[in-house]
């Protein structure tokens, strides 16, 4: 679990008033300064709980001087510019005059009487100039003020010249507007994977998680049933180990993936974050450390991580790797490309022990899988005797170690893999889903979940062109030989997988305020996202034939009817759905 | 309804490699044609099939003894079962097994859940003609497609957005209300599921504090047969003693389970799809000593509701209440149709296709042909003379031509003709519900402020000094603490 409190050295989000978000590392005895908004202590932030607000405030104390400190808004204070009984919101208004009220519409009620209730905005001209405040004033005026902007604000409003025309709408709408520039509060939130992925998306780098959407992160969540397999867990009372939850990744969205589904198999956070001061200090010593330990940049797997092992020249038993519940990624580089763990303190390059996704989080290269041989780290290094080893200074012998566990665990890891099994695969990779399915299908055990994401359509309905009703029952009538597979007409066994679907989600948010509510007026554009799944399946030997008035079919041509059903239920489910049979 | 053994694990979350007996299996049809059934070894239901128990689908009669022990995601042909004999044979139970089809909505599709007398030894079966399923393991999106309805259900696209945005992960302790048919029951079950507790479900208030937290799912719902029968698919499922189901009026009553005292709950997530969320509300209240929310962590919450005027009051009330991050949202989903659309005359007659000129070309081919004929057909009935040009293609009548595209049908590949095309699927779902989310802060008294301003004095270190407010600011650090007191909590910095 997530410790409820923010710890020394965590990553944290802070919220702004202007709803983006930044996101810190919280260091002990330092300032934390966002940007207009001012600056504070971090150690006012430590040990406190997360989802509070806080409002920077300077004081002045007896002699002069200014300091700075934070103060919990509470949460009657976070509401108060907003008047849930307010008599002249619209919903009040008798007669239900229809006026169209969205922000800025032009808008009038009359009342009963006929006489004008609430005021429009017709009259009011659009004049930049009304604000007669001007931009160097309200600087000079922030540069004196030592309160949260709320002072600020008011004066601002105070001298808006046509404030007194605003509708009650525009006014609240215009304080909001204000509130947003020049209050100096913030919310101190935990980094976990939503809080990640939005900040991503929305403020830092989209492209760097492929544009994943959170509903769309959460939509691979299920559909690739991911969830924890507690390996600890004795389920038939004999403490045997459950084996099983064994995930295999394709992940280029920085890591945001994995740490997704890592987040789900409760392998994310370590469970004991007090250990999180330990550990950051143990990172900052180790640097010099690896100065000659460059090794570890070639294998960012190996469990070797701290200095011991230069000083430590036994062989030291195998990697300590998980049976269960584990995450198989696989890469196209050379190193994997995992950047994003940092925020859950995990690096793949120096993995801490005490990270759960140290024995749980295997990598290895797609050359690796598809031909370990062809791989230097697979070799199997020269065994040397007893003697020899003897001989040898500790610094070689070390070495030597080393080089031996390094390759056990590739080895371990590529054996492992290549045995298949897996009870998924989840893919967000820029590759052709077509190259990737080919070569990784077949480690897939019965019933297990294919999800594939995809910013755009277009390679995922390739894809779903391949596994197709009709290419599927062409395969089946004229099987070609699997020697030759892929064929042209069969870049992927359409047999494999069953009832491909693409699907996608989208998130709309609205604004709830009383008398103004309706949907944002502006979001995000750029990719939809989409995400393909499927079910892998063991065809029966032999031939199967399907039931239904499947004679009928090849009578009247309904091959093209297949054809045209495809993608619609009848796709991937039994040989007779594509007739009609109610 | 016979209870798996505790020890049994549930196959929504072990399924182990093969299936299993007396566990829930899901016999694919096709896509939206799922049928659940519990695997029998012999019988549960007398109806006297030779075979044993037996699923009677559109597709094919299935009988138990060829969908267990079989690896997950097979393919199994249907058998030859004499469906016509049996049952006439007095069989008792008929009345009772209609009454529970009429409950169901795919009725045509429900398995037949049967059984033979324990003491005839089921017979071997035979493989039929045609007909196939594919045997696959529970997950909660099948059981979303597949479970019998009684009420309005969440979605596969509503709850995984919901159970990211409650940070419901292994270890979460989850409220719901209501349950209904127990859609979202299922996934938020997978979602905290992070082991079984050694303790037996009804004290596992011990569980709360222990340096372990079980994930849990307290699952509230008022009307008394759906509370039942969530139940009973709760045990079914294996899932006792990870979703704990309590009959209550939540709004009236509260969250308090059934041997549980509520404030033993420590819930950190709630999820509320009843029609009167603001109402449940205000028994969620932290102040209250019976309040089942935990004191160390901040809960997260949603409610769930097709109307605005639901959303407006809910939001009122969270605002109120002290809840922050209220946000509402709604989920659209759709899911996207691929097909090849074959177009033009060379299609004419078939099925699933435009037959319609794909080109101008062809277009005005055609037209030159039916101008021909038609030339023809006036040449002959006026003056007789003779025809120019090419009795050729015009004369082929059109018997002719749809035969010989009928003929060329075999030697075509349609799968890869046509246009690759997609788009969304047929039905939309356009409006489901609207999602409310709100968090409410843990608790923070003045005395755990003071706590923690001793552990953490604000001392100054200046950094990267840089020119404006900021830097000035930090230069004058060297300000005395002003003592706490305040009710705000004032964090001031001290000087060190
Ligand atoms: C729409 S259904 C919930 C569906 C459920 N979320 C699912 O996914 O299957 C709403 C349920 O709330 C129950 N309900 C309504 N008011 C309630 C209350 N005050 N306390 C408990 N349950 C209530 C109803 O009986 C109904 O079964």
């Amino acid at each position: 679990m997530k410790q409820e409190l923010v710890q020394p050295y965590a990553y944290v989000a802070l919220r702004l008033p202007s709803d983006a978000t930044i996101v810190i590392q919280v260091l002990p005895n330092t300032t934390i300064s966002i940007g207009k908004y001012g600056a504070f202590q971090a150690n006012n932030i430590v040990g406190r709980p997360y989802h509070l607000t806080f409002e920077i405030r300077d004081t002045v104390t007896g002699d002069g001087r200014a300091q700075s400190g934070l103060r919990v808004v509470p949460a009657a204070e976070l509401y108060a510019d907003i008047k849930d009984e307010a008599p002249e919101t619209p919903t009040e208004a008798e007669g239900g005059n229809p006026g169209a009220g969205g922000d800025g519409v032009e808008y009038e009620i009359v009342g009963q009487n006929g006489e004008v209730v609430m005021r429009t905005n017709r009259q009011i001209l659009d004049d930049p100039n009304s604000q007669i405040m001007t931009m160097d004033e309200i600087e000079a005026f922030k540069a004196q003020s030592t309160g949260s902007g709320k002072e600020l604000i008011a004066k601002i409003l105070e001298s808006h010249s046509a404030l007194d025309q605003k509708t009650a709408f525009a006014l609240a709408k215009y304080t909001l507007r204000k509130t947003k520039k020049y209050l100096r509060r913030f919310a101190v939130l935990p980094l976990d994977v939503p809080t990640l992925a939005r900040w991503i998306l929305t403020d830092k780098e989209p492209m760097k998680i492929m544009e994943l959407r959170e509903e769309i992160l959460s939509l691979i969540g299920s559909w690739s049933n991911v969830h924890c397999t507690p390996s600890t867990t004795s389920l038939d009372g004999d403490g045997v180990e459950v084996k099983g939850g064994r995930w295999l990744v394709i992940d280029e969205t920085a890591g945001l993936l994995v740490a997704s589904m890592a987040e789900k198999m409760a392998i994310l956070h370590p469970p004991d974050e007090d250990g999180l001061e330990a550990e950051c200090k143990r990172s900052s010593n180790h640097e010099a450390d690896t100065i000659n330990g460059h090794d570890e940049l070639e294998a960012p797997t190996t469990q070797d991580g701290a200095a011991p092992h230069l000083h430590d020249p036994r062989p030291r038993k195998a990697s300590r790797l998980g049976t269960a519940n584990t995450i198989t990624l696989i890469h196209a580089n050379a190193q994997p490309n995992l950047s994003l763990l940092k925020y859950f303190h995990f690096d793949a390059f120096n993995p801490p022990k005490s990270h759960p996704l140290e024995s749980h989080l295997r990598t290895l290269s797609w050359l690796q899988l598809l031909s370990p041989d062809d791989d230097l780290g697979y070799t199997e290094p020269e065994i040397a005797s007893e003697e020899t080893i003897q001989s040898w200074k500790s610094g070689k012998r070390s070495n030597y170690y080393r080089k031996r566990r390094r390759w056990g665990r590739i080895k371990t890891i590529v054996d492992e893999t290549r045995a298949g099994g897996f009870d998924g695969l989840i893919v967000a990779s820029v590759m052709s889903p077509v190259s990737i399915l080919r070569n990784t299908v077949s480690l897939l055990r019965g019933a297990a979940q294919v999800v594939i994401y995809s910013p755009t359509v277009e390679s995922l309905v390739e894809l779903s062109d391949y596994y197709s009703t009709g290419r599927r029952t062409a395969f089946l009538t004229n099987p070609p030989d699997s020697n030759l597979m892929p064929t042209d007409d069969f870049p992927l066994d359409p047999t494999l997988l069953l009832a491909p679907t693409i699907q996608t989600a989208r998130c709309r948010s609205w604004q709830v305020l009383p008398g103004r509510t309706h949907p944002f007026m502006t979001g995000r554009g750029g990719s939809e996202g989409y995400v393909f799944t499927a079910t892998r399946v063991l065809p029966a030997e032999g031939k199967v034939e399907a039931r239904g008035k499947f004679k009928r079919r090849k009578v009247d041509g309904d091959m093209a009817r297949s054809s045209s059903q495809q993608g619609n239920p009848a796709s991937g489910g039994s040989g007779t759905i594509e007739v009609d049979t109610t | 309804m016979a209870i798996s053994s505790p020890t049994q694990a549930s196959p929504f979350l072990h399924c182990g490699s093969n299936s299993e007996s007396d566990s829930l299996a899901i016999l694919h049809l096709k896509r939206d044609l799922l049928i659940p059934t519990v695997l029998r070894s012999h019988d549960d239901l007398n109806e006297g099939y030779s075979e044993g128990k037996v699923s009677n689908t559109r597709f094919g009669s299935f009988p138990h003894s060829t969908l267990i022990g079989v690896p997950w995601g097979s393919q199994v042909r249907a058998s030859a079962v004499d469906t016509g004999s049996r049952g006439r044979k007095g069989w008792e139970g008929k009345g009772k097994k209609r009454k529970r089809d009429e409950d169901r909505q795919a009725q045509d599709d429900v398995a037949v859940e049967e059984k033979l007398k324990p003491e005839i030894e089921p017979k071997a079966a035979v493989d039929a003609a045609t007909g196939f399923v594919h045997l696959l393991p529970p997950t909660p999106e099948i059981w979303t497609a597949s479970l019998p309805h009684r009420t309005q259900v969440v979605y596969t696209p509503d709850y995984s957005y919901i159970l990211h945005r409650l940070r419901a992960r292994p270890g979460t302790v989850l409220i719901e209300a209501g349950a209904g048919s127990g859609s979202f029951t299922h996934a938020a079950a997978r979602a905290v599921y992070n082991g079984y507790p050694n303790v037996n479900t009804g004290d596992s208030s011990t569980g709360g504090s222990l340096a372990k937290r079980w994930g849990k799912v307290w699952s509230f719902e008022f009307h008394e047969q759906r509370a039942q029968k969530l139940q009973e698919e709760i045990k079914q499922h294996g899932l006792d003693g990870i979703v704990e189901v309590t009959h209550r009026d939540a709004c009236k009553d509260g969250f308090t389970p059934n041997e549980t005292p509520a404030s033993d709950l420590e819930a950190n997530a709630v999820f509320l799809d009843l029609p009167a969320p603001w109402l449940a509300l205000k028994n969620l209240a932290r102040a209250s000593t019976s309040s089942p929310l935990s004191r160390t962590t901040a809960i997260h919450l949603c409610t769930f509701s097709p109307c605005i005027e639901q959303v407006q009051r809910t939001i009122t009330a969270l605002r109120v209440l002290g809840w922050t991050e209220i946000d509402m949202v709604e989920i659209a989903a759709h899911r996207i149709e691929v097909r090849r659309e074959r177009v033009g005359l060379a299609e004419e007659g078939l099925r699933g296709v435009n037959d319609s000129p794909a080109s101008v070309d062809e277009a005005v081919g055609r037209l030159r042909e039916v101008e021909g004929r038609s030339r023809i057909f006036h040449n002959e009935g006026s003056e007789g003379e003779e025809q120019a040009a090419a009795p050729g293609p015009a004369q082929v009548s059109k018997q002719q031509r749809l035969e010989s595209i009928r003929n060329a049908l075999e030697g075509r590949k349609l799968f890869k003709e046509g246009r690759l095309i997609h788009k969304a699927e047929q039905e939309l779902k356009t409006h489901t519900s609207y999602l409310v989310f709100a968090v409410l802060p843990r608790e923070w008294s003045e005395e755990d402020e003071k706590l923690a301003q001793e552990k953490w004095p604000a001392k100054v270190e200046v950094r990267q000094e840089k020119n404006g407010p900021v830097g000035r600011r930090q230069k004058k650090k060297e300000a005395k603490a002003k003592a706490g007191g305040n009710k705000e909590f004032e964090m001031a910095a001290t000087t060190i």
